[in-house]
């Protein structure tokens, strides 16, 4: 087993890989980093020439073509953002420029009313903005990038792995992977979930980030409650989205969950981890 | 309710119990040897630097970066493919609130950063890694006597993990590169 890790997506990227020989297993390492970086890069808010910044510039104007790449996420995120009911939304970015939360670039405003519904997918990868609008895909782009991850050590080979950023993590293969979730304290206590095998899991947390970085797109304000919600999907993109959306919902989107083959871990700022599932019940009512 | 079950049982499945404080989560990655490897797949030689800094360029450098481990003076290797120099290699150490990173970056013969690679990541809560007698345990730790069981070390869904103190180191070594390094 391999493990290499490093900065990548503004967070400690780690990629675990089995495989018959140790070169495949660098050669698959090194795939997985790839295809991290070649996320960064597309769908960077922060990046000048990504497809982000690109469409942020332009695609008000004129249609603009991407990676297919980033084509799929737009496509996956308009899917969520309609199945969420909005709540799910990666056109919120004006609003966290308006709040702040997100740094101003040269030549990118958005509109505070823009939604998901304002970005038009048109064949061959192109994309149109109904309006000027903020794209961000923070809350998808990180969990696509470890699917990609993950493909990578796949086609090079790779028996099993585990691709982990910052936090959100796939793995792959015909073996069990200890698994822990990190409480959103300081206490930083690790609650040990049973072993993952093919699946991934993506925790969203809000005390952690200041200000609590999850903007609810109904309101246009930061949701800061003192909870961590973690979500169990066979991908990672779906399970970096759903936490998103099980955090601002007032009650866990159950049918979504199942439809998606989720499932929704909700930790209580103090409570143990049995209060934490009657809390979960208790909100579903 | 079907799912909440569902839920439920990935809670209860055992071991079902909080680890509470734990110690020392820690992670060792590669050996200085496989960071070399990686980072220079040209190279054919590795030599040590060792390099000397004034007080007035120490002062300097603490005015760039706000990393406060000590310099790695003494992990500074030249990559080398026969006669011809590729770059430099230096081996340093960051540490935040809670954890303590060991990682390489690798500079090329211009100045610029190739690539980085984390050697050791370790962590602690309920304590600070401020605190020297903790970090020093693990000083000089390298993977060639890790006690590493894969089966063992947990792979953790959370609080994202920051770049920001590697970030800072990483302008240090350029700062150090630029006094001390460059041409050598």
């Amino acid at each position: 087993m391999l493990r290499r890790a490093k900065p990548l997506l503004g967070t400690l990227v780690e990629v675990a890989v089995s495989a018959a020989t140790v070169e495949l297993e660098w050669r698959a390492a090194i795939a997985a980093f790839q295809a991290v970086a070649d996320v960064h890069r597309l769908m960077s808010f922060h990046e000048p020439d990504s497809d982000v910044t690109r469409l942020n510039r332009y695609a008000h104007t004129r249609a603009v073509e991407v990676d297919p790449r980033t084509y799929a996420v737009l496509r996956r995120a308009r899917d969520l953002g309609r199945a969420s009911n909005g709540r799910f939304d990666c056109a919120v970015g004006g609003r966290m420029l308006a709040l702040g939360a997100l740094p101003r670039t040269i030549g990118v405003g958005g509109h505070e009313a823009a939604t998901w519904r304002d970005v038009t997918l048109l064949p061959d990868s192109q994309i149109r903005f109904r309006r000027a609008l903020a794209l961000d895909l923070g809350g998808i782009a990180k969990g696509f990038a470890v699917d990609q991850a993950v493909e990578a050590l796949a086609r090079c080979g790779a028996e099993a792995g585990c691709v982990n950023a910052g936090g959100d993590l796939r793995v792959f293969g015909d073996r069990n992977w200890p698994i822990a979730i990190r409480r959103p304290e300081a206490s930083g206590e690790l609650v040990p979930l049973a072993p993952l095998r093919n699946r991934a899991l993506a925790t969203s947390a809000g005390t952690f980030a200041p200000g609590g970085a999850i903007v609810d797109p109904a309101t246009g304000r930061f949701r800061t409650r003192p909870k961590s919600v973690s979500i169990l999907a066979p991908n990672c993109m779906d399970a970096d989205a759903l936490t998103k959306v099980v955090w601002l919902a007032e009650h866990p989107p159950l049918d979504l969950l199942e439809r998606l083959d989720a499932r929704a871990i909700v930790l209580g700022p103090s409570a143990s981890v049995s209060e934490s599932v009657s809390e979960l019940r208790r909100a579903a009512g | 309710m079907r799912q909440l079950d569902r839920a439920l049982l990935w809670l209860v499945a055992p071991p079902a119990i909080v680890l509470t404080a734990l110690p020392a989560h820690a992670t060792q990655y590669l050996s200085t040897e496989q960071a070399q490897r990686a980072l220079f797949a040209d190279a054919n030689r590795f030599e040590p630097v060792s390099i000397a800094v004034r007080e007035d360029q120490r002062n300097e450098l603490k005015k760039i970066s706000g990393t406060r481990t000590p310099l790695p003076l003494d992990r500074i290797w030249r990559a080398m493919r026969d006669d011809q120099l590729l770059g430099h290699l230096i081996v340093d150490e960051v540490y935040g609130k809670h954890e303590f990173i060991t990682y390489a970056a690798a500079i090329d013969a211009n100045g610029a950063v190739i690539g980085i690679e984390i050697l050791d990541y370790r962590e602690t809560h309920g304590g600070e890694v401020r605190e020297a007698s903790w970090r020093k345990q693990f000083r000089g730790k390298r993977s060639s006597d890790a006690l590493e069981l894969d089966a063992d070390i947990v792979n953790i869904s959370g609080a994202t993990m920051s770049c920001k103190h590697v970030t800072e180191g990483v302008r240090r070594l350029l700062a150090l590169y630029d006094i001390a390094l460059k041409g050598r």
